[in-house]
């Protein structure tokens, strides 16, 4: 019983002791202070001075007919209510009718254009974030979850764009009736409008106690977001899996726990920003007593200081007086939401984008000739995952790498790619050190068949157009019937215009691969990387499709990795990968009946 | 969009076929109509999550009553004091009154301040309901429902929209009333003075109520593409996740900007232009009100003159009148977050109301069937595709018999696999799983049954441990490398730096292909299944693993379904189904579709002379 009144004390807090002692950031770790993102937010806005300048001048104007407005009624009131006049009542009115239009249209404008501005910036933000992402290195990505960094590009910037929204016009407007509050109040009485002022260190104390908390808590709701988009994504990419293994309960379990987490730092973020507006008022309250109170007493000593009507009015702007305060304080709270969420965006923006020192050879036409220098390359710290790799392939020839799952034939691919660099040893492309070579011309040149193809949600025509963007529809045609996928596509709904869906069932495996070869087809590269480029093919189809393969590999360095044999076959290079090392590598007669490794792979696969 | 259509209709009948009289009535059923539009039907599915918090949020609004009593009370305190106390220099009474405003202000803070615990208890928690019905929803989904929603539209509605929709209920909680309340106080106040002069602070009202129920019509139906927006943003940056090689690769980095600067773009539009109509709402307010506030001070000189009112009348009325547009600001405020909420709720709506297509939820008996496997004239279209991908398929594996499948790329082998465990229903025919119709069998029992490995291998974040760990939570760790070993990746795995508990996935290392693709075999093996469906899961074995492979798993109870493109694994099963555009173009052992098939002859020709399989280590 009465559970419902002790569950929204119950939550565990999130923050503890410790937490708030620590200092901010840890210094010389991250720039990324409040204040430096805040500056940065700034910039963006910025960028619109005088659009922003036009919103400052609004919004003074509409603060300045919003108080002629009901100073002309009074005007009104008093001079054709009470006096009972009537000349000059309707050009009153009509004047009136032109400031309350002129209020509305300045309200309307400065909202109209603020709204620009500060969807521009956001615009400019998640834009900036995006083409961030393409100069990432491959690394990067590795060890991170696809739904996280979404969330960063939506819900984290959607955060900063309800900010920018209304902050800006509220903090401005706030000020200026602040200032004019003040102003009137100092005519009125400077004693009391110190004595009012005495609640505004109070004030601050609060609020810093209360943002305190707020600040570090949207933080961490942010990421409790992140986090749990990150595990939405992956399940629902992998919902065919979580179906076939009846792990509803498990993944729910997951999401519960995440959710949880989410709820739990939300409760604490909302509930802390809640107190703002009710502390304000309770110390407006304070400040009432004081002023009535002190007020009084030097009222009633009457040395003339202060009347008590000053009293009586002077209360009034001291309500008056807190209402800006109050909505600066709550402004203040959402912009530490809006720096939440920036700061996430700021964090990846600031990752180190894949390193292109290299200045010439911008138009370098490569030749093809490849050679690995004592190359070693591991993904993380520890092992290695290829060592003492050196080989040489000249222009033209094509080079097999064969070897178990697991040997690191990938690896020397992604390598030979610039996906990664390497640790150790030197890759040499056309004598040219690879890293002193632009990743431009380097993959301007290079078409790599990857071993999981991917479609994009786009028609066939766009998903083989991607090898080469300038290419007809002619030529994409083309490349489409060498690669033997011609067929198919005629036999979809809309043929090369068929749009593709993410996980749709309309297209299988095996053809997704013809159209990742009609898409390097397209490409004309110098540079042709094939990494299983048809394990999901069948053999029939294989063959017809091989011719194509052969055509596209002659006059360029091609370089594959395939466990058929009549895709080995036609290479003039084999090497045999073991453990991240080359273990055996000549030519095909070389080896064959050798007796070697690659020589017993032969025999064992004739079996 | 179906209710616009039937208002369409209805008035398009009314002005011939019915009299006056009744032409009333349906003016007046329309309004009911849009009224019941605008206070949400819609929102009925969604805010029936609220229900569950009526306590706090009946205790979060009495809060607010409280609050906003003891701001109605304390001018009259003021008052006394200044009346009774500083003026007749009283100090007695100052200090009495004095007290209760302070006692008054305290009420009213700490009311406050359990409200802040109260509200944001509610809207959390409603916002987590919300989203633990949506995602338990997407769970029971079947394929062919999941597949009508595009991924990142489910993404945003578990986020994005969820917020929308719960800062509603926080702020309803906290402020929202206070301002109709108070418009609503002061129009009574103004009624109670003079009823003829306030009638002129109504002029504007029927007006103003037929340009908000368009703000809000307009503005729901703004807000519901900016989501959509939102939507095809996330997507491209999914894609772009995903394909970050290919992207690379293919030097596509600017062009993908380019494409990113397009929707980027759309958004910010869409949101430029909806929140611009918004807007307009407040201005709008504003001036129809002064209008109003004129029009009484103009008839109320007049009525001075003429004796009908009081001079303070007037200015009391005047007084209300500025004090309903004082409270204006908020209201526009409250429609401006009613529509975006209601947008928000239509698309969560899409996913709670899905129709057709949800998987029931029921218990498993635990038994497991023996795996006896008969697919009788199965035949199976796509939902909304016109052609059919498999054609009247019959085939029978024996419990503990061994299945391939072969076929060109496309010809429905992994169409076929998907019926097994359900992921999509036959159009016709029947699966018949220990001759009884798997339609008949638990989903639970039937999926615990079956050991999937899909083409594509999939790993979740989390350790190898972990995800092995979903072929059979229960199993021990010595289960686990049993499977693990015998899917040829435990000797891998040992020689990773954490062994087991290495992080794989997403956010986990660089596995092979290969090796990917032994751990999903490994995965199925955990659970022991009676039918274990391998999707052409060993193509990036080596030759020396996958016989490795094939001979650990000689030694498994399971019924096997092989989808393959090798010859030789094929001739190693019981039977060969071949499939040729969705047909059986064959079936029988490697012998006698040798004898049989024209397609089967050239499959092995392919692979034979200058063909085979290379790779493995010696």
């Amino acid at each position: 019983m009465f559970d419902f009144i002790r569950k929204p004390f119950g939550y565990e807090p999130i923050l503890t002791k410790e937490d708030l002692k620590k200092p901010k950031e840890k210094k010389g770790e991250r720039p990324n202070n409040s204040k430096d993102v805040l500056l940065r937010i700034w910039r963006l806005v910025d960028e619109q001075r005088a659009l922003l300048i036009a919103v400052l001048v609004l919004v003074a104007i509409s603060s300045g007919l919003s108080i002629l407005g009901p100073y002309l009624v009074g005007h009104i009131v008093d001079e054709y209510i009470v006096a009972g006049r009537f000349g000059g009542f309707g050009r009153m009115v009509v004047l009136l009718i032109a400031v309350y239009a002129g209020l509305s249209v300045a309200m309307y404008l400065q909202s109209f254009w603020m709204i620009g501005i500060s969807q521009r910036a956001v615009y400019k933000m998640r834009t900036g974030l995006f083409s961030h992402f393409q100069q990432l290195p491959v690394k990067f990505f590795d060890r991170r979850q696809h739904g996280e960094l979404m969330s960063r590009m939506t819900n984290d910037i959607e955060n900063v764009s309800q900010t920018l929204n209304n902050s800006f016009i509220q903090v401005f407007s706030s000020v200026l009736t602040l200032v004019g509050t003040v102003a009137v109040m100092l005519s009125l009485s400077p004693l009391l409008t110190v004595l009012t002022m005495t609640i505004i260190p109070l004030m601050f104390a609060a609020v810093r106690w209360i943002t305190k908390r707020t600040g570090r808590l949207y933080k961490a709701q942010q990421r409790a977001v992140g986090e749990l988009n990150g595990m939405i994504e992956e399940s629902i990419s992998g919902q065919r899996i979580v179906k076939a293994f009846s792990q509803e309960d498990r993944v729910m379990d997951e999401f519960t726990e995440k959710s949880e987490r989410l709820r739990r730092t939300g409760f604490w973020a909302l509930t802390y920003a809640g107190f703002i507006p009710k502390v304000m008022n309770f110390l407006n309250n304070g400040a009432f007593a004081v002023v009535a109170g002190i007020g009084g007493i030097l009222a009633l000593t009457g040395d003339g200081l202060v009347t008590i009507g000053t009293i009586v009015i002077f209360t009034e702007y001291a309500r008056q007086f807190t209402r800006p305060l109050n909505d600066l304080a709550n402004q203040f709270n959402t912009v530490l939401s809006a720096i939440a969420g920036a700061e996430r965006v700021f964090a990846i923006m600031d990752e180190k984008p894949e390193r292109d020192d290299a200045k010439g050879h911008a138009d370098t036409v490569l030749k093809g000739e490849v050679e690995f220098r004592n190359v070693a390359f591991g993904y993380g710290e520890g092992d290695y995952t290829v060592e003492e790799v050196s080989f040489r392939v000249r222009p033209g020839e094509a080079a097999a790498f064969v070897g178990a799952t697991g040997a690191g034939k990938t690896t020397v691919m992604q390598l030979l790619a610039r996906f990664y660099d390497a640790n150790e040893g030197q890759i040499l492309i056309d004598g040219i050190p690879i890293t002193e070579l632009p990743r431009k011309t380097l993959r301007s040149q290079t078409a790599f068949v990857l071993q999981d193809p991917f479609l994009f949600e786009a028609s066939v025509m766009d998903n083989i157009r991607y090898g080469r963007l300038d290419a007809t529809d002619e030529e994409v045609i083309e490349a489409a019937k060498e690669a033997n996928a011609h067929d198919f596509i005629m036999k979809l709904e809309d043929g090369y215009e068929t749009v593709l869906s993410a996980d749709g069932g309309e297209i299988s495996q095996g053809q997704k691969q013809l159209l990742s070869i009609a898409r390097a087809l397209v490409a004309d590269p110098v540079l042709l990387l094939l990494d299983e480029a048809t394990s999901s093919i069948d053999t029939v189809t294989e063959m017809k499709i091989q011719e194509a393969l052969e055509r596209l590999m002659e006059g360029r360095t091609s370089f594959i990795i395939a466990h058929r044999l009549n895709t080995v076959r036609k290479a003039d290079l084999i090497f045999v990968m073991q453990d991240g090392r080359l273990a055996e590598s000549g030519k095909q007669e070389e080896l064959i009946g050798s007796g070697g490794l690659y020589d017993q792979m032969l025999k064992g696969a004739e079996l | 969009m179906r209710k616009s259509k039937t208002a369409i209709q209805s008035t398009e009948n009314s002005p011939s076929a019915y009299p006056v009289g009744e032409e009333y009535g349906i003016i007046k059923k329309q309004l009911i109509r849009y009224a019941k539009d605008i206070w949400g039907e819609t929102l009925k599915t969604v805010f029936s999550y609220a229900k569950t918090y009526k306590w706090p949020i009946a205790i979060a609004l009495l809060l607010m009553f409280v609050e906003l009593a003891v701001e109605l009370i304390q001018p009259l305190v003021i008052g006394k004091i200044i009346d009774d106390g500083i003026i007749p220099g009283d100090t007695g009474t100052v200090w009495t009154w004095g007290a209760v405003m302070m006692g008054l202000a305290l009420a009213a803070f700490l009311s406050g301040v359990t409200n802040s615990f109260f509200a944001a208890h509610a809207a959390h928690s409603f916002a987590f309901d919300l989203r633990a019905a949506m995602f338990r929803k997407i769970q029971s989904f079947t394929m062919s429902t999941f597949l009508r929603f595009p991924q990142s539209g489910l993404l945003t509605r578990m986020t994005s929209d969820i917020t929308m929709t719960s800062n509603v209920l926080y702020m309803s909680l906290r402020i929202m009333l206070r301002a109709p309340l108070a418009a609503a106080g002061s129009l009574i106040m103004a009624f109670i003075v003079n009823p003829k002069l306030a009638l002129f602070l109504m002029i504007g009202v029927p007006f103003l109520v037929i340009f908000l129920v368009f703000m809000v019509r307009k503005g729901v139906a703004m807000f519901g593409r900016v989501q959509r927006r939102l939507d095809r943003v996330n997507r491209v940056v999914q894609e772009n996740l995903q394909a970050v090689r290919l992207v690379k690769a293919y030097l596509r980095g600017a062009y993908e900007s380019s494409r990113f600067t397009k929707v980027a773009g759309a958004l910010r539009s869409d949101t430029v232009s909806a929140v611009r109509l918004m807007e307009l709402i407040l201005p709008v307010l504003l001036f129809v009100m002064n209008v109003s506030l004129l029009a009484v001070l103009w008839f109320g000189a007049q009525e001075v003159r003429g004796g009908g009112a009081e001079v303070g009348e007037v200015v009391a009325i005047v007084n209300y009148a500025l004090r309903m547009t004082g409270s204006f600001s908020m209201f526009s405020f409250i429609i401006v977050a009613y529509s975006r909420a209601k947008a928000s709720a239509e698309r969560m709506e899409e996913v709670l109301l899905a129709d057709g297509g949800t998987e029931e939820a029921e218990r498993g008996s635990g038994r497991q069937p023996i795996g006896d496997l008969r697919f009788e004239n199965v035949s199976f279209t796509y939902e909304g595709a016109d052609k059919g991908v498999l054609h009247d398929i019959s085939f029978h594996v024996k419990p503990g018999e061994k299945l391939a499948i072969m076929g060109a790329t496309g010809s429905g082998k992994s169409t076929l696999l998907n019926l097994i465990p359900r992921f999509f229903e036959p159009t016709s025919g029947r699966v018949l799983l220990d001759g009884r119709d798997i339609q008949e069998w638990p989903l639970k029992d039937l999926r615990d049954a079956i050991g999937y490995v899909p083409q594509q291998s999939m790993l979740f974040t989390g350790s190898i441990h972990e995800n092995l760990g979903w072929g059979d939570s229960e199993a021990g760790l010595d289960e686990l490398e049993e499977a693990a070993r015998k899917a040829q990746i435990h000797d891998s795995v040992e020689r990773f730096p954490d062994k087991y508990g290495t992080r794989v996935g997403q956010k986990g290392v660089n596995l092979s292909g290969g090796q990917k693709q032994r751990l999903s075999i490994a995965r199925a093996l955990v659970r022991h299944p009676s039918i274990l469906i391998l999707d052409d899961s060993t193509s990036a074995l080596d030759v020396k693993t996958e016989n490795a492979l094939w001979k650990a798993l000689e030694g498994e109870r399971a019924t096997m379904l092989v989808v393959t493109q090798k010859v030789g694994t094929a001739a190693g099963a019981d039977r060969i189904l071949l499939l040729d555009e969705g047909r059986v173009s064959g079936y029988g052992t490697h012998e006698e579709l040798l004898e049989q098939s024209v397609l089967y002859r050239q499959i092995v020709e392919s692979q034979s002379a200058h063909a085979g399989e290379v790779n493995g280590d010696v």
